[in-house]
C-alpha cells in the first residue's frame, strides 16, 4: 500500500439542488506533484474546499495521512500540515509583507498573549526565531527587501510570491495551489513551475494544485486527476491525460476528440513530409 | 495528529451542538411556566383584555412593518444597516405634525360654524395632505442621506458607512432638536379622527374600544404593502432593485443605472418610513426629536426575524414582533417597563439560532 | 456642455443657499458668536444676541467659504472665476428669495417661534443685519463679492503658478525636518523616547498639583475615555468585531465598584482596590458570557446584538424589578474612594495619578499586545477571517480574547469612574456613551494610539471646554463622523505598522504607509 498523503472515498459537496462534487475518489502518494484539472465549474475549486475544511462533504470521507479529515475547522487541519493558496489571492492586505508570513507561523508558535505582555524570556526568544524564519522565507520567494511593505501595495507578481511564501511558513507537508499562475505571463510561469518543483525536491513536501494552464499542468504533474461537472472522468500521467478522449471532449465538446485527432494526424503528415 | 488534539476538537463541536438546544429548552420551558402561571393560575384576565391587546399589537405591528420594510430594501441593495432609518421616520412624524396644525390653523367660516376649521371641514382631505407631505418629506429626507453619507463610501468596508450612518442618525436627531426645540409634542387630529375614539365591540360584557385611528393604520399598511410588493415584482424598476441587490456589478453591466436605482429604493423605503411616521402620530400622538429610535432598533428587529433582504419577511416580522411586544408583558407577568427588553432578546436569541430568520434571507453570498 | 454646467452651478449654488438656510435655521447663527468669544476671549454679544457686525462677518465668511467651494474646476481662468462667481449669486438669489419670507414675517411681527426656534422676531432681524429690506441686498452683494473673492482665490490656487510654490515651499518644509532629524546625535535619537517619557511622567506628578480641579476633572475624564479608546480598539480595531454596546461592560464595571463599596443598598464597604479588580473581572465574564453564543454572527449583526445587550442592560438596570439588586432609577450614591496605604487618596489630585497610572498601563499592554503574535493573529481576522482561519488560527478562541479584554479595560475605567463620580446611575451607560467612545476611536484614527488620545482631547475635552457649544455638540459629532469617513477613513492620526525587516537599520528611511486598502 504506498503512502497516501491524501485520499478521498466517494466525496460528495451537494449545494441544494446542485451537485457540485459527485463521488470523487482520488489516490495521491507522498511527495507527489499532483494536478487536478477539468473545464470551469467542474468541482475543482470546491473539491480543494473540502480537502483544505472550508467545506464539509454531504457523503464520503477524506484522509490525510491515513486520518480522516473531513468536518473539522480549516484552522485545526491547517495544524495538521495542510497549506493553501487562493484563486483570487487572499493576504492581509494592511499587514506587511513579513507579517503576513508570520501570521502563516501561527499554528507552530505557543506563547500566549500573556507573555506578550510581560515579555518573558521565551516569548522573546520565541519572537527573535519567528522574525529570522520569517526573513528566510521572504528570501526564499525572493521578495528581500519588501518586507516592510504593505501586501496591498506589493505588485500582483510578488503578492502571488508572498502568499506562497505565508503558506510554506507552516512548514506544510501538503500544500494545496490553487491556479498558481493565474495571471501570468509564460515567463513567469516558468519560474512558478521551476518553484514549484524546488519546494517538492528541497522542501519534500507534497503539492496538490489546480491549473488551467496545460503547459505548467503537463510540466510538473507526477499525476493529473479530471473532473468534469464534478465527477472525475481520467486519472493518469500526463501523456495518457494528453491522449484521452473524454478529457479532449471535456474540453472543447462533442466531437473535439475526432477534432483533436484530425490536427494531430495533420501535424504529423506535416512532419514526415 | 494525536488524539488529544482530535478529541478536542470533537467535544467542542459536540457541546456546541448540544448547548443550543438545552439553551432552547430553558427559554421555552420558562417561557410555557410563565403562560402556565398567568393564565391558568391567576387566570384574571378576561377575552376582553386579550382582544384589545391583540388590536394593539396589530396596530403597532403595522407601523414596524412599514419601517421594517424600509430596513430590508436599503440592506438587500447596499448590504447596509441604514442606522439613520428611525430618523428618517421621525422627520415625518414631524412633517406631518405640521401640516394638521396648518389645517387646523386655516379657517373656513361657515354659516353655521364660524369658527370652522380646515381640518374639520375636510377631514379626509386634510389626512390624506398629511400623508402626503409626510411620506413625501421623509422620502427626500432619505434620498439626500444616501446622496450625502452613504454614496461616496459605497466602495468602502462594511465598517466605514456603518460608523457614517451612524454619525446620519446623530445629525438629524440634532437639527430636529435645533429646528423645532426640545418641547414634546402632540399630534392635533381632526375631530373626526381624534385619538381614542373609535367603535365599541362588546367581549365578555366589557366593551372593547376598537379606535378609528388603529383601523386606518391597518388598512393604508396593507395598501402600502400590497403596493410595494406589486412595485417590486411586476414593474420595471422593481426589477431592476431585484438585479441590483443580487449583483450590483453586473446589472450595472446590462444597462441598469445604479444610481439611480439605489436613490429610488431610498426614496421608497423613507416614504413608507414617512407613513409609518404619521400613522405613529396619529395613533399615539407623541412627537419629539427621538421619537425614531426605539421603533427603529425594533423595526430593524422585525426584518432580521422575517430574513433580511427578504420582503414579505419584513412585514411577517413586524407583525409578529408588535404582538409579540403588546401581548407577551402581559401573558408573562411580566412589568411593562420590560417591553422594549423583550424586543432586545428576541432579537438577539434569532441571530443566535436563526440567523437567517423566519422566512430566510435574500442575499449574495461570500465565495471563496 | 453649456447645458451640464448650467445645471451644475445652479445645483451647487442652491445647495449653499439651503445650507445657509439650515445653518440660521438651527439658530447656529446666533451661538457661533459666543464660540468667538470663548476661543478669542472677545465679548461679540449684546444682551443676548450677538452684535449685528459679528453676523456681518458670518455671512461674510460663509459666502466666501461657497464661493471658494463652487469656482469652477475646467476652462480658462476667467471661465472657472465666471463659473464661481455665477453660483455664489445664485446663492445669493435664492437666500434673498429666503430673505422676503423674512422680511415679511418681521414687517408683520409673526413669530413662529414655537414650531420653529430660530424664528423668533429678534433672531430673524438680526439675520437681515437688522436692516430689514436693505439687509437682503446687502446679503446679495455679500455673497457676490466675497464669493467671487473666494472663487478667485480658489482659481489662483489652482494656475501652475501657485502650484510650483506650494510644491516647493512643502518640499522644503519636508527637507528641512529631515535635515533637523539627521542632525541629532544618535544618542538622542536612541534614548530620546526615554527621555520624553521622563519628561511627561514628572509633569504628571507636578502639574496637576497646579492648575486646579476643573482641569483635573476634565483631564481626568478624557484619560478615561483614552482607557476605554484602547479597550474598544481592541476589539474593533484589532479584532474587527465591530460592537456598539461597549456601554454595557462599563455597567458591569461601575457597578461592580459601586455596590461593592458604597453604603446602599448592601453596605458592603470592600475597598477601592479589591472592588475595582472585581470590577474587572465582572466585566470580563460578561465579555465572555456576552460573546460565546455570538462568535457566528456576522459583522453588522454583531453591531446590533451588541446594542441590543448594552439597551438590555441599562433598561434592566433603570427597572425596578432589580432595584432592590443595583439601586434601580436613582442609582447609587457615595460611593467612597480609595485609601493607600490607610490614607485617603481621593482627592481630585491623587485620581490624576490614578488615571494616569492606568493610562500608562493600558497603552504599554496594547503596544504589547498588538506587536505580538496574538496582535498580528487578531489583525489577520479582522482583514479575512476565513483565510486567517485557514492559516490556523483558531477564530472562536481569539475573538473570545479580544472581547475579554477589551471588556476588562471597560470595567477598569467604570469602576474607576464610579468612584471618582461617587455615583453611578443607568443613564451612565446608555448607548450616546458607547458611541461616544466609538466615535474617538474611529475619528482619532484606528489602531492608532496617538489617534485615540487626539480622539478622545476633541471629542472629550474640548466640548467640555466649550460649554456653550453643547446644544450643537452632538450635531457636530455626528458631522464629523460623516466627513471623517467621506474624506480620512483612517482617522486623524492614521496607523502604522512595526518594521520588522528593518528595525535595526539607522538609515532606514522606509515607512509603511498609513494608508489603508479598501479591500478589507
Amino acid at each position: 500500500m504506498p503512502d497516501l498523503i491524501i485520499e478521498t472515498r466517494e466525496v460528495s459537496k451537494i449545494f441544494g439542488g446542485l451537485t457540485a462534487v459527485n463521488q470523487v475518489d482520488l489516490e495521491i502518494p507522498r511527495g507527489s506533484i499532483y494536478a487536478i484539472i477539468g473545464p470551469n465549474g467542474a468541482g475543482k475549486t470546491t473539491l480543494f474546499n473540502c480537502i483544505s475544511g472550508f467545506y464539509t462533504p454531504e457523503h464520503g470521507q477524506i484522509l490525510f495521512q491515513g486520518n480522516p479529515i473531513q468536518g473539522f475547522t480549516t484552522d485545526f487541519i491547517s495544524g495538521q500540515g495542510i497549506s493553501r493558496t487562493y484563486q483570487n489571492i487572499r493576504l492581509f492586505a494592511n499587514l506587511t509583507a513579513i507579517e503576513n508570513i508570520m501570521v502563516g507561523q501561527h499554528t507552530n508558535l505557543v506563547t500566549a498573549w500573556w507573555d506578550a505582555i510581560i515579555s518573558s524570556p521565551r516569548y522573546r526568544r520565541e519572537n527573535a526565531n519567528s522574525r529570522k524564519n520569517a526573513l528566510h522565507w521572504l528570501d526564499f520567494v525572493g521578495l528581500n527587501g519588501y518586507g516592510d511593505y504593505l501586501a496591498c501595495n506589493l505588485p500582483y507578481g510578488m503578492q502571488r510570491r508572498l502568499e506562497l511564501a505565508r503558506a510554506l511558513a507552516s512548514d506544510p507537508t501538503l500544500i494545496l495551489l490553487d491556479e498558481p499562475t493565474a495571471g501570468m505571463n509564460p515567463q513567469e510561469s516558468e519560474e512558478m513551475m521551476a518553484f514549484i518543483r524546488m519546494i517538492r525536491e528541497k522542501l519534500e513536501k507534497s503539492i496538490i494544485l489546480i491549473e488551467h494552464d496545460m503547459r505548467v499542468v503537463m510540466g510538473i504533474s507526477d499525476r493529473i486527476s479530471v473532473l468534469d461537472y464534478g465527477t472525475k472522468i481520467a486519472e493518469g500521467s500526463p501523456k495518457e491525460i494528453q491522449a484521452n478522449e473524454r478529457v479532449i471532449e471535456a474540453y472543447l465538446g462533442p466531437g473535439g476528440a475526432a477534432l483533436a485527432k484530425k490536427y494531430q494526424d495533420r501535424r504529423r503528415n506535416k512532419q514526415n513530409a | 495528529m494525536t488524539a488529544k488534539e482530535k478529541s478536542s476538537q470533537v467535544k467542542q463541536r459536540d457541546l456546541s451542538k448540544i448547548i443550543r438546544p438545552i439553551f432552547g429548552a430553558l427559554v421555552a420551558a420558562y417561557v410555557l411556566w410563565r403562560l402556565y402561571f398567568v393564565f391558568i393560575v391567576e387566570a384574571k384576565y378576561g377575552p376582553q383584555v386579550w382582544v384589545s391587546l391583540l388590536i394593539a399589537g396589530l396596530i403597532i405591528g403595522a407601523v414596524y412593518s412599514l419601517i421594517a420594510i424600509g430596513y430590508t430594501l436599503v440592506y438587500g441593495i447596499l448590504l447596509m444597516i441604514n442606522f439613520a432609518h428611525g430618523e428618517v421616520m421621525m422627520f415625518g412624524v414631524y412633517a406631518g405634525y405640521f401640516v394638521l396644525e396648518a389645517t387646523k390653523a386655516i379657517r373656513v367660516p361657515t354659516a353655521a360654524n364660524p369658527d370652522l376649521v380646515f381640518a374639520d371641514a375636510y377631514p379626509a382631505l386634510s389626512i390624506i395632505l398629511t400623508f402626503i407631505v409626510g411620506m413625501g418629506v421623509a422620502a427626500l429626507v432619505g434620498y439626500y442621506l444616501e446622496k450625502i453619507a452613504y454614496r461616496p463610501l459605497r466602495k468602502a468596508p462594511r465598517l466605514i458607512p456603518l460608523i457614517s450612518a451612524i454619525g446620519a442618525s446623530f445629525v438629524l436627531q440634532n437639527i430636529s432638536l435645533l429646528l423645532f426645540s426640545p418641547q414634546l409634542r402632540n399630534y392635533n387630529n381632526p375631530n373626526a379622527m381624534a385619538r381614542g375614539n373609535g367603535w365599541k365591540i362588546i367581549i365578555n360584557e366589557t366593551p372593547v374600544n376598537v379606535p378609528y385611528t388603529g383601523v386606518f393604520t391597518l388598512i393604508l399598511s396593507v395598501v402600502l404593502m400590497l403596493g410595494l410588493l406589486y412595485l417590486v415584482r411586476n414593474t420595471r424598476l422593481g426589477k431592476s432593485m431585484r438585479a441590483v441587490a443580487l449583483d450590483k456589478d453586473t446589472a450595472a453591466l446590462m444597462g441598469i443605472n445604479v444610481n439611480q436605482t439605489i436613490s429610488s429604493t431610498f426614496l421608497i423605503s423613507g416614504a413608507l418610513a414617512g407613513a409609518a411616521g404619521v400613522m405613529w402620530g396619529l395613533h399615539n400622538g407623541q412627537v419629539y426629536n427621538t421619537v425614531g429610535f426605539l421603533p427603529g432598533i425594533k423595526a430593524f428587529t422585525a426584518a432580521v426575524l422575517g430574513g433580511i433582504g427578504n420582503i414579505p419577511g419584513a412585514m411577517m416580522g413586524g407583525m409578529l414582533l408588535g404582538l409579540v411586544e403588546s401581548i407577551g408583558p402581559t401573558a408573562l407577568g411580566i412589568s411593562y417597563q420590560l417591553k422594549d427588553v423583550i424586543a432586545f432578546a428576541i432579537l438577539i436569541s434569532i441571530l443566535i439560532f436563526k440567523p437567517s430568520g423566519i422566512l430566510g434571507e435574500v442575499l449574495s453570498e461570500e465565495k471563496v | 456642455m453649456k447645458n451640464h454646467q448650467a445645471r451644475t452651478i445652479i445645483q451647487k449654488g442652491l445647495l449653499f443657499a439651503l445650507i445657509l438656510i439650515l445653518i440660521m435655521a438651527i439658530g447656529f447663527h446666533e451661538i457661533a458668536a459666543a464660540l468667538v468669544s470663548r476661543v478669542f476671549s472677545v465679548d461679540v454679544r449684546r444682551g443676548s444676541l450677538p452684535e449685528v457686525r459679528f453676523m456681518m462677518y458670518f455671512f461674510g465668511l460663509y459666502a466666501f467659504i461657497s464661493g471658494w467651494a463652487t469656482a469652477g474646476k475646467e476652462g480658462s481662468f476667467s471661465q472657472k472665476l465666471l463659473q464661481g462667481i455665477v453660483a455664489s449669486a445664485v446663492a445669493g438669489l435664492i437666500v434673498a428669495l429666503f430673505d422676503i419670507l423674512l422680511v415679511y414675517l418681521v414687517q408683520n411681527g409673526i413669530d413662529i417661534r414655537e414650531y420653529l426656534t430660530a424664528f423668533s422676531t429678534a433672531s430673524m432681524s438680526y439675520f437681515l443685519f437688522d436692516r430689514g429690506q436693505a439687509g437682503l441686498l446687502q446679503h446679495l452683494v455679500y455673497f457676490v463679492i466675497f464669493g467671487g473673492l473666494g472663487s478667485l482665490l480658489h482659481v489662483i490656487r489652482d494656475t501652475e503658478a501657485a502650484q510650483n510654490a506650494i510644491n516647493k515651499a512643502s518640499f522644503f518644509l519636508k527637507s528641512s525636518k529631515e535635515k533637523i532629524d539627521n542632525a541629532l546625535p544618535p544618542f538622542v535619537r536612541k534614548y530620546g523616547k526615554y527621555l520624553v517619557l521622563m519628561i511627561v511622567a514628572v509633569a504628571m506628578y507636578i502639574l496637576p498639583r497646579l492648575w486646579g480641579s476643573y482641569i483635573n476633572f476634565v483631564l481626568g475624564l478624557v484619560g478615561l475615555y483614552v482607557i476605554a479608546g484602547i479597550g474598544l480598539n481592541i476589539i474593533v480595531g484589532l479584532s474587527g468585531q465591530l460592537v456598539l454596546g461597549y456601554a454595557a461592560f462599563f455597567a458591569m464595571g461601575a457597578y461592580s465598584m459601586a455596590l461593592l463599596n458604597a453604603p446602599t443598598p448592601h453596605n458592603i464597604l470592600l475597598g477601592f482596590w479589591p472592588s475595582l479588580i472585581v470590577a474587572m473581572i465582572m466585566a470580563v465574564l460578561a465579555g465572555l458570557v456576552l460573546g460565546l453564543p455570538l462568535m457566528g454572527l456576522r459583522g453588522d449583526y454583531l453591531a446590533i446584538v451588541t446594542l441590543g445587550f448594552g439597551e438590555i442592560i441599562r433598561i434592566l438596570l433603570k427597572s425596578d424589578l432589580l432595584s432592590n439588586l443595583t439601586g434601580g432609577p436613582r442609582g447609587i450614591h457615595d460611593i467612597q474612594g480609595p485609601t493607600l496605604f490607610g490614607r485617603p487618596f481621593f482627592s481630585d489630585i491623587n485620581y490624576m495619578y490614578i488615571i494616569f497610572v492606568a493610562v500608562a498601563l493600558t497603552i504599554f499592554v496594547y503596544n504589547r499586545l498588538q506587536e505580538s503574535r496574538t496582535g498580528r493573529a487578531w489583525l489577520s481576522i479582522k482583514e479575512d477571517a476565513i483565510a486567517s482561519q485557514a492559516t490556523g488560527v483558531n477564530l472562536k478562541k481569539y475573538k473570545l480574547l479580544a472581547l475579554a479584554i477589551g471588556a476588562a479595560f471597560a470595567g477598569l475605567v467604570g469602576g474607576i469612574s464610579a468612584a471618582r463620580n461617587q455615583f453611578t446611575g443607568p443613564n451612565d451607560h446608555s448607548l450616546l456613551v458607547s458611541m461616544n467612545v466609538l466615535s474617538i476611536v474611529i475619528v482619532g484614527g484606528v489602531n492608532s494610539v496617538p489617534g485615540i488620545i487626539l480622539g478622545a482631547f476633541t471629542l472629550k475635552g474640548l466640548p467640555e471646554i466649550l460649554r456653550e457649544v453643547e446644544n450643537y455638540r452632538q450635531l457636530l459629532f455626528g458631522i464629523l463622523l460623516i466627513v471623517m469617513m467621506i474624506m480620512r477613513p483612517n482617522g486623524l492620526w492614521p496607523a502604522t505598522r512595526p518594521l520588522y525587516e528593518h528595525m535595526d537599520d539607522p538609515e532606514s528611511t522606509k515607512k509603511t504607509s498609513g494608508k489603508e486598502s479598501n479591500n478589507a
